[in-house]
């Protein structure tokens, strides 16, 4: 039996995604064309050998039931191995209820039955590669009671604002963990994701219960820096944080840089994800792309520049998408022109010709919507 | 999904020697096509599209990577229960030596023991190596209606290009009546797509009879299609519409995936109500660079562009590099263009690299260019 099994959790009423998330929660987002959000912390559990993963979702289940069903897809061991979707109970009307925290407390009894002496937890709103091995075995050999891993920035006075920042003493030992005033340009921004003992975990969890009703697991991690050794490591290479709509523009666009791409997307660790089976895409004679990322089924007359093009869309004669996200079976009408947009799925731009947001503030287009 | 009554027997032991390389260490169904897929994957999708939930699918010539292929039955969704793709090459049997299939039909014979099992009332029988969509649903439908014993699939073709096809001759009704191979005079142009459907108790019969028959080439085409006409059997053309194509040499598969460029392809692979399944690999999606130029062209996920692209096909995880230039060409999955080399009229076999600056092909080549083997290009 492996030593860790994952929990993938979901986002927190700090963070919220205008727009996109009216729809599905943060892990059921589109990400460069033909992945979503929690392709990532799933594949990076099952290629790290971690095969009994659980999966909790506070609302909206819906596109991510559908989207990761039994697991099979992310190379689960379909005998020995097990991904389970855990769902909470209480919907409370008011928000400030809807903590981690509850979600677990709803589901103790399957927490409960987890054998493995430790847990890997993973947030399904951030984007990074990791061998959870490694993490696994730098927490045992440390003799840390949590290990929290988290993201050297220089850029957080503008960004990872609803992020959570590490404070560090010179031993890597976490001193306390808070929200990112944004007062700061160089900060360690906490990933969400950490390890400790089954056995720790699921008393931090009853204990923050007792305390408050409003209180996540980083609270109480926080709580507890003085009296449990808890360390950080350092995570390198690619990082994305999917907690609002301009981060997550951002890192659609931040990925359209192949050597940017290349340090997300290694060999032999592959991100999987649900096939859509979706034939190759088309380019026509008038189709002129440059510096795009293209998912397969797509249909192509017009211009695309610089955006991340999801399956199945068509981008009609004249068309021209520059700077763009745009999700799965979009339709851009003939001489219509995007730029600066996040264009939801199933939506048809064809009637207004001109849909342009500035530069700095990118708009966003709605779900099933016609323009 | 209820099991329907027929079974569909896939004959996929061919070699496809006209393909030369291509068909070294495959079998020709396995061969890719289309960017994602393999040839094999059309009857075994439509199978699934059609309801026809058991496939065995008859290998034998270089089948380890086409068995493996197909064995995973979950990638056309015949996974569920009463639902399989079973891999049958030759095997050794109690009372016999092992034996190789010695026709198409001889293929069937050696697994009446599994075909049996199932107890069908009717037998698909189809070739691995053509590209064509079909509901084999309906054609059961027309079976039953006409309470046919055999019911074929015809396509019409050009009369003058008649004579290079098995040949059905009809009735008003579309009953058959005479099937000439090959003819040198062609009656009709009602070509045999090599689709069969069997009422199984009388195509029993007749395979045991067959199988004992010194003098019969235990073939379909050859013995048990004339062998039913002569004993005066209902036998029933069933004219389907649309496209197929049977890819024997290098420059019909090229064809065959230059179709997919037109805007009027028939075979449209993009219809969501009729999907073409296949192998699900991990690769990313495309990424077009900034100085690629990409004009008339089928590309699919794990491509990298950098350089120029024209009026071709590029499979999973091709590189093209910046001022490489493809034109007509077709990549197979994993092949390398380095920097400057320049690909026209052109067949790039499986994860084959062309060195850069190197040139292959030529625009005004009578026939495609097959590249096999690395190409070294300026060190």
């Amino acid at each position: 039996m492996y030593k860790a099994f994952g929990i993938v959790n979901s986002s927190g009423r700090n963070i919220y995604v205008d727009g996109m998330q009216d729809y599905r929660p943060i892990g059921a987002f589109s990400f460069l064309g033909r992945y979503r959000v929690i392709d990532f912390p799933i594949s990076n559990m099952t290629n790290s050998n971690i095969d009994r993963i659980q999966v909790y979702i506070n609302n909206k289940p819906r596109s991510v039931v559908e989207h990761v069903g039994t697991g099979r897809h992310y190379n689960i061991n379909s005998k020995s191995g097990k991904l389970q979707l855990l769902f909470s109970e209480h919907n409370n009307d008011n928000d400030i209820y809807n903590t981690d925290i509850s979600c677990y407390m709803d589901n103790m009894e399957s927490l409960s039955r987890m054998t493995h002496p430790y847990v890997v937890i993973a947030p399904n709103y951030m984007v990074y590669s990791i061998d959870f091995n490694q993490f696994i075995h730098t927490h045992i050999d440390s003799g840390a009671d949590v290990t929290l891993l988290y993201h050297s920035v220089d850029n957080a006075r503008e960004a990872y604002l609803t992020c959570n920042v590490l404070e560090l003493n010179r031993q890597k030992g976490v001193e306390s963990i808070g929200p990112n005033h944004g007062n700061k340009k160089n900060q360690n921004i906490y990933m969400d994701t950490c390890i400790m003992k089954t056995e720790l975990f699921i008393s931090l969890v009853k204990e923050a219960k007792k305390l408050s009703s409003m209180y996540t697991l980083t609270d109480i991690l926080n709580d507890k820096c003085e009296t449990l050794d808890i360390r950080g490591v350092a995570h390198k290479g690619y990082f994305a944080s999917i907690t609002d709509f301009p981060s997550y523009y951002a890192a659609n666009m931040d990925l359209l840089d192949y050597e940017a791409a290349q340090e997300l997307f290694h060999e032999n660790w592959p991100i999987y994800t649900r096939t859509n089976d979706s034939c190759p895409t088309q380019y026509f004679d008038t189709a002129e792309v440059k510096n795009s990322v293209i998912s397969n089924g797509c249909r192509i007359e017009g211009t695309v520049e610089n955006s991340v093009i999801g399956r199945g869309c068509v981008i009609k004669k004249g068309a021209v998408v520059k700077n763009s996200v745009v999700l799965a079976e979009v339709t851009i009408g003939e001489d219509v022109h995007v730029e600066n947009e996040v264009v939801d799925k199933w939506a048809r731009l064809i009637h207004k010709k001109e849909i342009v947001s500035p530069a700095d503030q990118p708009g966003y287009i709605r779900r099933n919507d016609t323009l | 999904m209820k099991q329907n009554s027929m079974l569909a027997m896939i004959l996929a032991g061919g070699r496809g020697s006209r393909l030369h390389d291509l068909t070294n260490k495959v079998a020709k169904p396995a061969v890719s096509y289309g960017g994602k897929y393999r040839i094999v994957d059309f009857p075994l999708s439509n199978c699934a599209n059609s309801g026809v939930n058991v496939v065995g699918v008859l290998t034998q010539y270089e089948s380890i990577q086409l068995n493996s292929y197909v064995a995973a039955g979950g990638r056309w969704g015949l996974d569920a229960k009463d639902s399989g793709v079973y891999v049958l090459p030759p095997r050794e049997k109690a009372d016999e030596n092992l034996n190789v299939y010695r026709g198409t039909a001889d293929a069937i014979s050696q697994n009446i023991d599994f075909i049996d099992k199932f107890d069908p009332e009717y037998v698909l029988v189809l070739s691995g190596d053509h590209i064509y969509k079909m509901n084999y649903d309906e054609m059961l439908a027309a079976h039953k209606a006409a309470n046919a014993d055999a019911t074929i699939a015809v396509i019409e073709v050009p009369m003058k290009e008649a004579s290079r096809f098995g040949i059905m001759n009809t009735d008003e009704t579309g009953r058959i009546v005479e099937f000439e191979e090959k003819p040198e005079h062609p009656k009709s142009n009602l070509a045999s797509m090599g689709i069969y459907i069997f009422t199984w108790k009388l195509l029993r019969k007749m395979l045991m009879a067959d199988i004992k028959n010194p003098d019969s080439n235990h073939d379909f085409g050859k013995d048990i299609i004339p062998t039913m006409l002569n004993d005066n059997k209902t036998l029933y053309a069933y004219k389907f519409k649309g496209y197929w194509k049977d890819v024997g040499t290098i420059d019909s598969l090229w064809e065959a995936n230059m179709d997919l460029l037109s805007s009027k392809n028939e075979l449209d692979l993009g219809d969501p109500a009729w999907k073409i399944y296949t192998e699900d690999v991990t690769a990313l999606p495309q990424y077009i660079s900034a100085e690629a130029d990409v004009k008339d062209a089928y590309i699919t996920q794990g491509c990298v562009v950098a350089g120029e692209v024209k009026h071709s096909v590029l499979f999973t995880g091709v590189k093209i590099g910046a001022g490489a230039k493809v034109i007509d060409s077709v990549l197979m999955p994993g092949a390398i263009v380095e920097e400057g080399a320049v690909v026209q009229r052109t067949l790039v076999a499986d994860g084959i690299r062309i060195g850069k600056g190197a040139v292959v092909g030529s625009a005004d080549s009578e026939h495609i260019e097959l590249v096999a083997k690395r190409v070294k290009g300026a060190e």
